[in-house]
This record gives C-alpha cells, sequence and structure tokens, in this order.
C-alpha cells in the first residue's frame, strides 16, 4: 500500500503557508507607513532620511533576533533592555579607568553574555518561570548598573569608536544596517531551516515530548538566554557608538520596541510559531515609525505609546485568530 | 489546632518584623518617633498596593501596570482636588479611575485569552506614553492645597498618620473578605487549578474579571494615600512602584503561580521589604541600589516557593510511612 | 421490591470510529454497592461519564428516581445528586481539606440584619457538617491540612466526603483502589459499607474480582459496550464472571508469523521501584514479540518506563546483547536501540501543531544537521517519504499538520517516529489503543513485519485478542510483579485473566 501524495487545499497545510502571507501583508504596512510619513514630511522621501530610519534599528534589531528565539519557545526576556543598560556602562567604566578601548569592549562583551547566562540558568535548571525570573533580573540589572556607574554618566569615547555605527557605506547607508542584515540571514538560516529552529518551535509547542526525543532542551533554553545577553551587548556597542555616552536611564525603553518588534512580525508569544522574517520586517516598522514620529515632531512619549498601542491591538488579533485556528481543523481519515 | 498552621507562616513574618524594628531601633536612629513615623507614612501606599497585587496574584496573574494606574489615579484626584471639588469628589473619582484602568487590563486579558503580564506590559506602556503625551504639564499637578494634603498629612493625636490608619483598616477589611467570602475562595481556586474550578461552578473568567476590579480599587486608594503626602503630583513617582509590590508579595508567602498565599503575608512582605530598604541606606547603600534588592529578593522568594521539595519530603515520607503490601 | 434510584436504558453513545456503547441498560437500587466489570476499554468510564454528564448519550433514556434525568456537566450531576469519585484532579492541592469540600457551594451566614442579602462564610457550621460527614465515615481527620500533604487515599477520603457534602445519593467510585495499600482498601470499604447503611446507593468500577466479592450486591458485566449479564454478587461465580467477560470468539485478525526467534538481546533483571514495581525480571529475543498483559494498574507501563530510561528504577539491572549496561535516562536508552511508543500520544510521542516529517525526523536532528545545523531537507523528506509509504499513513504530503490526521494514522507517525532511530528493541504501550479498526491491523502487519525483520518487541496492551495473536509470549503481571508467563501455544484469554485478576 502507498501513501498517496496529491496536492490539497492550503487549509491542512502546515502553517508556513498561512505565515507567510502575513508576512507579506507586514511588508505592505511598511510600505504604506512609508508612504504615508513621506506624504505629511516630504523630506522623508530622501534617500539619505530613509536610510536613516534604518540607524536606530541596529540596537533593537539585533536584540529582536534573538528575542525571536526566546519567545519562539514560549519564555519571554524582560531584561534586555537593561542587559544593554549594564553592558554599556561597563563598557564606559572599563574605558575610563583603562583607557583602552579593546579590554572595554571585552568586558563589556562579557557582561552582557553573563547576563544572559544568570537567565538562562535560572530558567533552565530551576522551575522559575522566564517571565518571573526575567521580572526579577531586570531590576537586579538595572541595579547593579546603577552600582558601578553611581550618578555618573560616561561619556567621551575615542572618535574612532563611533565609527563603528556611524560609518555610511557608500556615504548613505549607515553601517548598522549592514550588521543588521548580516545578523539576520544566519539567525533566520537557523530558525526555519535550521535544527536549532525547529527545536525551538517544538519547546514552545510541547517541551516534553522533544525531550522524549533526545533534544537536549534544558541545553537549547541555556544558549539561547545566553545568546540574548549577547547580542544585548553587541547592540549596546553600536548604542553607545551612535549616542558616544553611557547613561543609566538607556535601558528603560528598549523592552517594548523590541517585543513588539517580536510580537508585531508574527511570532506567538505563546510560542511554537514564528517568523524571523516577520520580526526583521517588524523592526524596520518600529525605525520608520521612530524617524517618522521625529520628523512630524511627535515626541518619544508618543512613539513609546504608539508601540504600546500597536502591541497589544497585535496581540489581541493574534490571540483571536489562534481562537479561531482552535475552532476549525479538519480530520483526514 | 487551625490557626496555628494557617498563621505559623504569617507568624514567623510578623516577628521577623518584629525584630527587624526592634534591631534597627537599638542600632540606628530608626527608633525615634520620626524614624517610626515615616515608616507608617512610607509603608502605608505599599501595603495597600501589595494586597492589590496578591490578589491578582492568587488568580495566576499579574500586573505589571499597577504603578502608572496609581500615577493617573493621583492625576485625576489632584486635578479635581486642585479645581476645588470636595474630598470625597476627588477620592471617589481617584478610585474609579483606578478601577477603570485595572478593569481594563483584567478585560482585555480575559476577552482575547492574552496572559496579563504581556497585556500588563503593553499597557503600562501605553500608559505611560499617554500621561507625559497627553496630560498637561505631563500629569505633574503643582501647588496643591490643604484640602487635598489634609488626608496625608493628617495624624491621629498628633501621632499616628491617618493613612496608616486607613491603610492597616483596609489590610483588616481585605483579609476578611478573602477569608469569609466566596469570592476569595473563588481566587484561590481559580490560581490553583483551574479545571477544578469549573467542576466547582466557578466561571474563572467573571473571578478574573472581578479581581482586576478590585484591584484597581486598591490602587485607587494606594495612589490617593501616596499623593496626598505632598503637595504636588508627578505620576512618574509612581512608575515602577509595582516591582515593591510584587517583592512584597512574594516575600509575604505568595506564591507566584498562583493558587496559595495570605493578605496577611503580603502585609508583612510590604513591611519587611521597606525595612530591609532602609537597612540597606544605613548601612551606607545609595537608593538606587532597591533595585537589586527588589531583584533579589524576588528571585530568593520564588525558588522557595516553585522547588519541588518533593523529593525531601519523599525520603522523609519512605523511613515513616507504613511499607504497600504486595 | 427495592427501590430503584438511577436507571439507564437502551443507551447508544459513539465517537467517530469507535462504538463505546451499545444498547446499554444497567439500574441501581437504593443501598446498593453495584459493581460494574469488564475489560479495559469495555465501556465502563464511558458509562460513567454519560452518567456525571461530561458526555450526552446519542439515543437511550436516563431515569432518576422514576424522572428522565438529563445532566449537563459534572457540576449539574453534583446538584442532582451524583458524585463521582475522581482520583485527584478536581481538589485544590495548596487549599485545606475542609476549603476543598466546600468550595463552590460553601455554607454562608447573612451579615447582621439589616444588609441581608450580603452573606459571609459561615465556618463554624462547615466545620460542624464536615465534621459529621466524616463522622458518619468513622474517620478522624484535621480539617485544616492542606490537601498537598495528603496521601492518595486521604485525598480519595476528601472526595468522598466531598462528594457527600452534596448531600448526593448516589455514588460513583472509578477505580478506586488502583492506588491504595491493602489495609486502605479495608479503610476504605468501611467506609463504602457505612455508606451503605446511610441509603447512598454506589456504582463501583473495578476488575478487582476479590473485591467486587467482598463489597458489592451485585455485580454488571459489560464487554465491547453492551451489557452481558447481571446477576447477585452472592449467586456467581469468579469462573462464570471470567467467562462474561471474555466471551467472545477468537478471529484471527492477527497476521502473526512464524519467525525464528533468535538469542537473547535484552534482559532486565530484578526490576525494582519503590510501592510500584516489585523484583520484575524478563528477557527477550530477538524477532520475538513479548507480550504483557494485567489490568490498569497492574504496574506494565510503569515498568516499561524503568526499561527506557524514562523513570529510574530503586534496583535492578538491565542487559543489552548480554552486558549489563547503564540507563538513565532516555537518551541513554535510544543509543542502545531500545525505543518506547507510548499510548499518550500528547506526552511522549508527537508534537500535535507540527508536521509528520518534522514529527518523524525529530530525533534524527542531530544527524541530518550539517553546517551551522542546516537540516538536509532532502534526506528529510526521503525519510519520511519512505515511511509514510511503509507504514502507509494516509496523507497528501509529509508537510501535513499532524493534527489534522485521524488516530489511526497519527499512531502510525508516532510509530514512525521511533522506527526512524533504527531501534532494535522497541517498547510498545498500547500500539492500538483509540485506533480505528482498519488502520489496528495495519498497525499489527507493521509489527510483524519488524519482528520479521529482526527487532526484538514488548508489547503491552489490555486487548486480549490483539496481545493473543501477536505474541510469542506473554507475561502477566499484577500488583507491580509478575505473575507469570504463557507461551503461544498455552494463551487462552481465560488463563490470562485468571493470572491478571
Amino acid at each position: 500500500m502507498n501513501g498517496t501524495t496529491t496536492t490539497d487545499s492550503t487549509q491542512s497545510r502546515s502553517v508556513p503557508r498561512i505565515k507567510f502571507t502575513y508576512q507579506a501583508a507586514l511588508g505592505l504596512l511598511l510600505i504604506a507607513l512609508i508612504v504615508l510619513f513621506g506624504i505629511l514630511q516630504p523630506v522623508f522621501f530622501h534617500l539619505n532620511v530613509l536610510f536613516d530610519t534604518t540607524s536606530i534599528v541596529g540596537e533593537i534589531g539585533i536584540m529582536a533576533l534573538a528575542m525571536t528565539f526566546i519567545i519562539t519557545t514560549g519564555g519571554i526576556d524582560l531584561s534586555v533592555g537593561y542587559i544593554l543598560q549594564l553592558s554599556a556602562i561597563v563598557f564606559g567604566a572599563v574605558l575610563k579607568s583603562s583607557g583602552s578601548l579593546a579590554l572595554a569592549i571585552v568586558f563589556s562583551l562579557a557582561a552582557g553574555t553573563a547576563c544572559g547566562f544568570i537567565n538562562g540558568i535560572i530558567i533552565s535548571k530551576t522551575k522559575i518561570p522566564p517571565l518571573v525570573t526575567t521580572l526579577a533580573t531586570m531590576n537586579l540589572f538595572r541595579g547593579v548598573s546603577f552600582i558601578i556607574a553611581g550618578t555618573s554618566s560616561y561619556a567621551g569615547f575615542p572618535a574612532g569608536f563611533k565609527l563603528i555605527s556611524t560609518y555610511l557605506v557608500f556615504n548613505a547607508i549607515p553601517v548598522q544596517f549592514f550588521y543588521f542584515i548580516f545578523l539576520f540571514v544566519f539567525f533566520n538560516l537557523v530558525y526555519s531551516r535550521g535544527s536549532l529552529g525547529r527545536s525551538l518551535k517544538g519547546i514552545g509547542f510541547n517541551e516534553g515530548v522533544l525531550i522524549f526525543s533526545g533534544i537536549r532542551t534544558k541545553r537549547i533554553l541555556l544558549l539561547i538566554y545566553t545568546l540574548c545577553g549577547l547580542m544585548c551587548a553587541i547592540a549596546a556597542l553600536i548604542y553607545l557608538g551612535r549616542l558616544s555616552a553611557a547613561k543609566t536611564s538607556m535601558g528603560n525603553d528598549l523592552n517594548l520596541q523590541v517585543i513588539t518588534a517580536v510580537v508585531l512580525g508574527g511570532t506567538s508569544i505563546m510560542g511554537g510559531v514564528g517568523s524571523m522574517v516577520g520580526t526583521f520586517i517588524g523592526v524596520l516598522i518600529i525605525g520608520v515609525l521612530r524617524k517618522g514620529f521625529t520628523l512630524v515632531n511627535f515626541s518619544g512619549n508618543i512613539f513609546n505609546f504608539t508601540l504600546g498601542l500597536m502591541l497589544i491591538v497585535a496581540l489581541i488579533v493574534f490571540a483571536v485568530i489562534e481562537e479561531r485556528k482552535k475552532t476549525s481543523g479538519r480530520i483526514l481519515k | 489546632m487551625a490557626k496555628k498552621r494557617v498563621t505559623s507562616r504569617e507568624f514567623m513574618l510578623g516577628a521577623l518584623v518584629l525584630a527587624f524594628i526592634v534591631f534597627l531601633s537599638l542600632t540606628t536612629g530608626f527608633g525615634s518617633t520620626s524614624g517610626i513615623f515615616s515608616m507608617m507614612l512610607d509603608v502605608s501606599p505599599t501595603i495597600v498596593g501589595a494586597i492589590a497585587m496578591s490578589l491578582i496574584i492568587f488568580t495566576g496573574n499579574i500586573d505589571i501596570s499597577a504603578g502608572t494606574i496609581m500615577g493617573f489615579v493621583g492625576f485625576v484626584a489632584a486635578v479635581l482636588a486642585k479645581a476645588g471639588y470636595p474630598f470625597y469628589v476627588f477620592v471617589s473619582a481617584g478610585v474609579l479611575t483606578g478601577m477603570l484602568l485595572a478593569g481594563l487590563n483584567g478585560w482585555i486579558s480575559v476577552t482575547f485569552k492574552v496572559p496579563s503580564i504581556v497585556v500588563t506590559l503593553a499597557m503600562n506602556m501605553v500608559h505611560i506614553g499617554f500621561y507625559v503625551t497627553f496630560l498637561p504639564n505631563a500629569g505633574w499637578v503643582l501647588n496643591l492645597s490643604d484640602s487635598f494634603t489634609f488626608l496625608g498629612q493628617g495624624r491621629f493625636f498628633g501621632i499616628v498618620p491617618f493613612i496608616f490608619v486607613i491603610a492597616i483598616a483596609v489590610a483588616a477589611l481585605c483579609i476578611w473578605i478573602v477569608k469569609y467570602t466566596k469570592f476569595g475562595k473563588a481566587l484561590y481556586a481559580v490560581g490553583g487549578n483551574r479545571q477544578a474550578a469549573i467542576y466547582a461552578g466557578i466561571s474563572p473568567d467573571r473571578t478574573v474579571l472581578t479581581v482586576y476590579l478590585v484591584e484597581g480599587l486598591l490602587l485607587g486608594i494606594a495612589g490617593i494615600l501616596k499623593a496626598t503626602t505632598a503637595n504636588r503630583l508627578m505620576p512618574s513617582v509612581f512608575q515602577g512602584r509595582e516591582m515593591i509590590f510584587i517583592a512584597a508579595a512574594v516575600v509575604g508567602g505568595v506564591n507566584i503561580m498562583g493558587g496559595s498565599g495570605k493578605v496577611l503575608g503580603a502585609v508583612f512582605g510590604a513591611v519587611l521589604v521597606y525595612l530591609l530598604s532602609i537597612t540597606m541606606i544605613y548601612l551606607g547603600f545609595q537608593d538606587y541600589f532597591q533595585f537589586a534588592l527588589q531583584g533579589i529578593i524576588i528571585l530568593i522568594a520564588v525558588f522557595i516557593t516553585v522547588t519541588d521539595f518533593a523529593p525531601l519530603r519523599k525520603r522523609l515520607k519512605k523511613a515513616f510511612a507504613p511499607k504497600k503490601a504486595t | 421490591m427495592p427501590e430503584v434510584v438511577l436507571q439507564m436504558e437502551g443507551i447508544n453513545k459513539t465517537f467517530p470510529g469507535v462504538r463505546a456503547l451499545s444498547n446499554m441498560s444497567i439500574d441501581l437500587r437504593r443501598g446498593e454497592v453495584h459493581a460494574v466489570c469488564g475489560e479495559n476499554g469495555a465501556g465502563k468510564s464511558t458509562l460513567m461519564k454519560l452518567i456525571t454528564g461530561v458526555y450526552q448519550p446519542d439515543s437511550g433514556e436516563i431515569r432518576l428516581n422514576g424522572q428522565p434525568l438529563k445532566v449537563h456537566n459534572p457540576n449539574d450531576a453534583y446538584a442532582k445528586g451524583i458524585a463521582i469519585i475522581f482520583q485527584e484532579t478536581s481538589l485544590f492541592p495548596d487549599l485545606t481539606i475542609l476549603e476543598n469540600i466546600f468550595m463552590g457551594h460553601e455554607l454562608r451566614r447573612p451579615l447582621a440584619g439589616i444588609v441581608r442579602f450580603l452573606s459571609f462564610l459561615d465556618y463554624p457550621a462547615m466545620r460542624k457538617k464536615a465534621g459529621e460527614i466524616f463522622g458518619r465515615l468513622g474517620m478522624e481527620i484535621d480539617l485544616d491540612a492542606r490537601v498537598s500533604q495528603l496521601s492518595v487515599a486521604s485525598r480519595q477520603m476528601v472526595e468522598i466526603a466531598k462528594a457527600l457534602s452534596f448531600d448526593s445519593s448516589i455514588l460513583i467510585l472509578d477505580e478506586p483502589t488502583a492506588a491504595l495499600t491493602s489495609r486502605e482498601v479495608d479503610t476504605l470499604f468501611e467506609t463504602i459499607k457505612k455508606l451503605r447503611t446511610h441509603g447512598v446507593s454506589m456504582l463501583y468500577i473495578s476488575h478487582r474480582l476479590d473485591e467486587i466479592f467482598q463489597i458489592a450486591d451485585r455485580v454488571t458485566v459489560i464487554r465491547d459496550g453492551e451489557h452481558v449479564q447481571t446477576g447477585d454478587v452472592s449467586r456467581v461465580t469468579r469462573d462464570q464472571l471470567v467467562a462474561w467477560m471474555v466471551g467472545r470468539t477468537l478471529d484471527n485478525l492477527y497476521p502473526k508469523e512464524d519467525i525464528e526467534i533468535g538469542e537473547v538481546v535484552f534482559e532486565a533483571r530484578n526490576m525494582r521501584q519503590e510501592g510500584v514495581i516489585n523484583g520484575v525480571s524478563l528477557t527477550l529475543r530477538r524477532g520475538e514479540i513479548l507480550g504483557i498483559s494485567g489490568l490498569a494498574g497492574a504496574g506494565r507501563t510503569e515498568l516499561a518506563l524503568l526499561l527506557c530510561g524514562l523513570a529510574r528504577p530503586d534496583s535492578g539491572e538491565i542487559l543489552v546483547d548480554g552486558t549489563r549496561v547503564a540507563i538513565r535516562n532516555y537518551q541513554d536508552a535510544m543509543e542502545r536501540g531500545i525505543c518506547y511508543i507510548s499510548e499518550d500520544r500528547q506526552k511522549y510521542g508527537l508534537v500535535v501543531p507540527m508536521t509528520i516529517s518534522e514529527n518523524i525526523t525529530m530525533p534524527l536532528l542531530a544527524r541530518l544537521s550539517g553546517f551551522l545545523g542546516i537540516i538536509n531537507s532532502s534526506k528529510e523528506r526521503e525519510i519520511s517519504a519512505t515511511y509514510i509509504d511503509n507504514l502507509a499513513i494516509k496523507t497528501p504530503g509529509a508537510d501535513f499538520v499532524v493534527n489534522n490526521l485521524s488516530g489511526g494514522n497519527q499512531q502510525k507517525v508516532s510509530v514512525a517516529k521511533a522506527l526512524a532511530t533504527e531501534p532494535r528493541i522497541l517498547i510498545l504501550d498500547e500500539p492500538t489503543r483509540g485506533v480505528d479498526v482498519g488502520a489496528k491491523s495495519e498497525i499489527h502487519r507493521i509489527i510483524s513485519s519488524l519482528a520479521r525483520a529482526g527487532k526484538s518487541i514488548i508489547m503491552i496492551s489490555s486487548d486480549l485478542p490483539e496481545i493473543m495473536g501477536m505474541s510469542d509470549r506473554v507475561m502477566v503481571m499484577k500488583n507491580g510483579a509478575r505473575q507469570g508467563e504463557l507461551p503461544r501455544s498455552a494463551l487462552s484469554q481465560e488463563k490470562i485473566l485468571h493470572m491478571a485478576l
């Protein structure tokens, strides 16, 4: 007896089909936003300005890539903003006391990775859920960054350093965009076609079955949270290059931007389903919004407000879709 | 027999609080009337807030926007007070604001089945964005008169602050409600075993919706208690308060996963967290150590609650239990 | 004339592909303990679910005290005086016994006079009533103890007390002694006798014949969803009961081939797990199918978990090809070529929202991926296509989500997944449970061909014809111990059941 392999309607196909059309819609939204802002402020259409939108996506984007991994497993990392802050502060402190740029970079990366590792250890070794863990570590990291910095902030970074964030490729495109794309390619490859990506989705759906299949889920979890810490540290360096100062307030708004980018991109907060491409577009949308708002003179707070609203709406929409999916499902005999 | 077991943990917490206070009084300037007084002043809103958070946590939910809700409460009350409205008007308005905002969180979470963590995380940002953007002066209200501050700054017999008495009264009321109403039991049921709660005829959705409204009410009270202690109102001051509430609840023995814990525990927890932080100040740590402290407190307390000491218990049981017949 | 409190007549219930109950009738008299007896899967739990409102009958009538009865959900059943004793799931572990008993229907007292509609919980009244209930049961209990601290037996008592707090007149006990020690069973029986004198009528579902003879007044035997016989316990013999439970003709649907059985490839010696498994040993040869029979609760699955590293034994040895091996987790077992296919697909087998292909290749991810962990998709497609073909999984393609497949096909995917690791020793736990007849025989065919290919199989099954048709030997378990073994030539349903009961 042979199994039949005829093609069938999209309803019972695996999830990727449906997700693809969502990302396409998201892309359209991005374009629509660009057009909208362009109409409001024609200068928006200038290429320089357009490319400038990608300047902030360096930080958010890189963190969002790692966050996509985490949210796909059904977890979350609320401490990302403060890991970045801590890494930045460490950079500033080490630079100030040692004068060595290389040392500062190394310590900063180490700090971020260590933070991620702490998250990972707690989440993989104890039963404390990621939510509570990162809620607590978020405070912890923030506190430590204050302890190190006191009330001061660090500035006066060597000129060469700024270049990592401000260099313009072809004199137009911010180099950060390339970092982002570069990392995106790798992350996406691993996520959609790698065994890691599949394992992450499996963990999000049903970790027990994965353990039973011989996959070391705890190790994977440790890995992704540590990786996230590292990504936050890298993002910190880029952010520092742009700002040229390390402050103890850097981390406050980043969480929201990162999580919104991921959720907007189609990664389900419940885990199992996700899209790195969606995250990519989501990050760009946030970049466009940011730049657009600045141009129409909306403050950073209106931006946060809008982002919060977008997150809520996205969550609601996805939740509704998920409910709908549950109640429709055919059985193939 | 009953009382002993139920209060044993709370009893220990209470004893700890007492010991702490005594210790601090003996070793630092805390024991003076001003020390005790500022404790009563500072701790009152936290007590009410911690209770509010506990109720939410009992059901297995959370509210990260509690602080910003309180900010709104303060703003509304302050604006109305400044406009000359009498006490009962601005207080009720404040409380209503709290109920509205918290109720919104609950409604979104229940109706769309979105986990409360994410809902309240997003709403927190929405709140912050809102008052900085749309409220005049980013929500700052200055030069509030006595009609507003008499509550916060008044004292009974010149010693005990009004707000402390109110906080204690509210605490007592909440303890009673949780113990003596079906609603109170339902909270634990929904957080402890949702399916069993449904079998018992309890509606988890209705219970969660209601508890958010109650939380809103309590946050309204807490917001007013805090706001009326000063003659200016800055909503940003309230941001992040929820962390203290969560720490207080968790230290007080409330299980972060839901289903168990006592309101009285949260009350003691609130006081303990306060005492811990001023201890750190006395020890010379700057007050931004608070963040790190809260983080560690939450981790330790949750670890204790969540860790399954079953293997240990199993070994103990083996030593004493009768052998199973074959 | 004894009063009939509950009557079910002509009940039919069908689930997709499975006829659960067919023209079922049963009646319960006041104050009687009526045992309901039958093999696993005979329809007992479906029957109970109909009475308690979890399911609705397709046709037929249920009458309570002569009046037609419609129960919409378990809560509704409680309100009507029917209670079922669950094992654990309906208790709140962090709450006290008192709170658990009255959850949802607490006793209240109105606030002082004026405010009449506001009432608060009346603890003294609840304590009094609980005290009465436990008094009736003849037990002393600390009402303020947390349920999480109680043993299974005590929790059961709390469930019973809960049922009584509703003033239930009808109690359904579903395999209540499964997790109890013999002393606890005695206590339970004392309780049941007391309840009986108070006029409570009980349906007692069990396959433990000893107990039925000890405690029941009448017994009804169900087989394949149909009513077989009802009789007074005092006038029925054990052999008769067994015969009623079994009496069916054995169709030879099972393609058992005669294969040359080779050397011993797997051996377990003296496996012990405190309170669960008591010194069980077994051997398995190449190409052999060893059936493990026994009633639910006999410890078959528990034994299987020990054999494949999913549970740790307190003592015992496992030998593969004559060499002692340490199996500390499932990974070790897989590396030794041992695999376990569970009936609980959701828990052990499949990630339901993922595709067939993703599921089948899950244990192979390490092997299938190259640089950076990228999965070799052509190889993946090859493997899944092979298995879809070999196992005749009905699907339009390998990229279809497992969730949309029928139970039988899902089981096949589960099998494929296990086979993908190319194991030598397979432990199958209820391989055809919840599977329709068509897929069932296909799975049997697959199992036979696996044996022919030189694999060694341990098959746990509650389906007597299945186990008799497929096995070379049958080991019967009872109460966590090996009760006996029967070679294929000496197999009969009666013999197996006798050992198992």
